[in-house]
């Protein structure tokens, strides 16, 4: 079988996932299900490591974004509400710069996605053939090796947020 | 079309969706999931240009383990915030917080 003749059509619908999860997960009104778009783009992203034949990535990617970070943000919708008393909602308030920051908004983004693209149109190198498959106890000898200095800096990065997390929790009961 | 220019313009896709949300969503959890995009934008882009070009293969997907990693003590760290400032102002609209000393 011609793997490569497989590989725009899967692209095109990871693609489609990405795209449509954005949309739903910048647009939506109900923050729930703006998270929902996102767990769908987060899959679609591992779809397309996966594609590119990095399966260690796609499967962390469904483990910590899918299985932590949105786990995390339901709990952030879930104990939050807005000035109507809501919970999950987006803001329903309209200030006067709403419209106008609506279309900035779509301009900033716009105008930026056309220069980047054009740059990459034109600039990006040719791209060679798929390398073989990095194996997991490659990519944990390179962690080990070469990147140990960033490996241990992000245990600390993670050590301090979750002890800042823990400190602004202790905080909020002092004060109630 | 070259296979690394259809990445890339999927990671530039999400990075902009990303910018469009951070600068119109109104709530602090909704420009949280923005930024989530972008990050997930950058780490695409990161895999895609070490598996296609001559680079380390390594070197891109420890990269975006470590982007994944940040992205989760970043969220855990914005959680935390937004339950405080909730719970200071009654509202997680970031218009309302305005109030330096609080």
């Amino acid at each position: 079988m011609n793997l490569n003749s497989m590989v725009h059509p899967v692209y095109g619908l990871y693609l489609m996932l990405i795209i449509g999860g954005g949309i739903t997960a910048v647009r939506a009104k109900s923050l729930v299900r703006a998270l929902v778009g996102l767990i769908v783009t987060l899959f679609g992203v591992a779809g397309m490591y996966l594609l590119l034949a990095a399966p260690f990535i796609a499967f962390m990617q469904i483990l910590i974004y899918v299985g932590a970070v949105a786990v995390l943000m339901f709990f952030a919708i879930m104990l939050t509400r807005t000035s109507d008393g809501e919970s999950g909602f987006e803001d329903k308030a309209v200030d006067k710069t709403y419209r106008s920051r609506g279309f900035m908004s779509i301009w900033a983004s716009g105008l930026m996605f056309a220069m980047l693209a054009m740059a990459v149109v034109r600039y990006m190198p040719r791209a060679i053939p798929l390398k073989p498959e990095t194996t997991m106890a490659q990519l944990g000898e390179f962690l080990t090796g070469p990147f140990v200095l960033p490996f241990e800096l992000i245990s600390v990065a993670l050590l301090v947020s979750m002890a800042g997390a823990v400190l602004l929790g202790f905080e909020r009961r002092k004060a109630k | 079309m070259n296979y690394l220019v259809m990445y890339h313009l999927a990671a530039l896709a999400l990075l902009s969706l990303g910018i469009y949300g951070l600068t119109s969503r109104k709530s602090l959890v909704g420009m949280l999931i923005s930024v989530e995009l972008m990050l997930n934008g950058a780490g695409l882009a990161l895999v895609a240009s070490s598996r296609l070009t001559p680079a380390i293969d390594q070197l891109g997907q420890i990269g975006t383990l470590l982007i994944m990693g940040l992205a989760a003590a970043e969220a855990t760290l914005v959680l935390a915030i937004i339950l405080v400032v909730s719970r200071r102002f009654g509202t997680t609209s970031s218009a309302s917080i305005a109030i330096l000393k609080g």
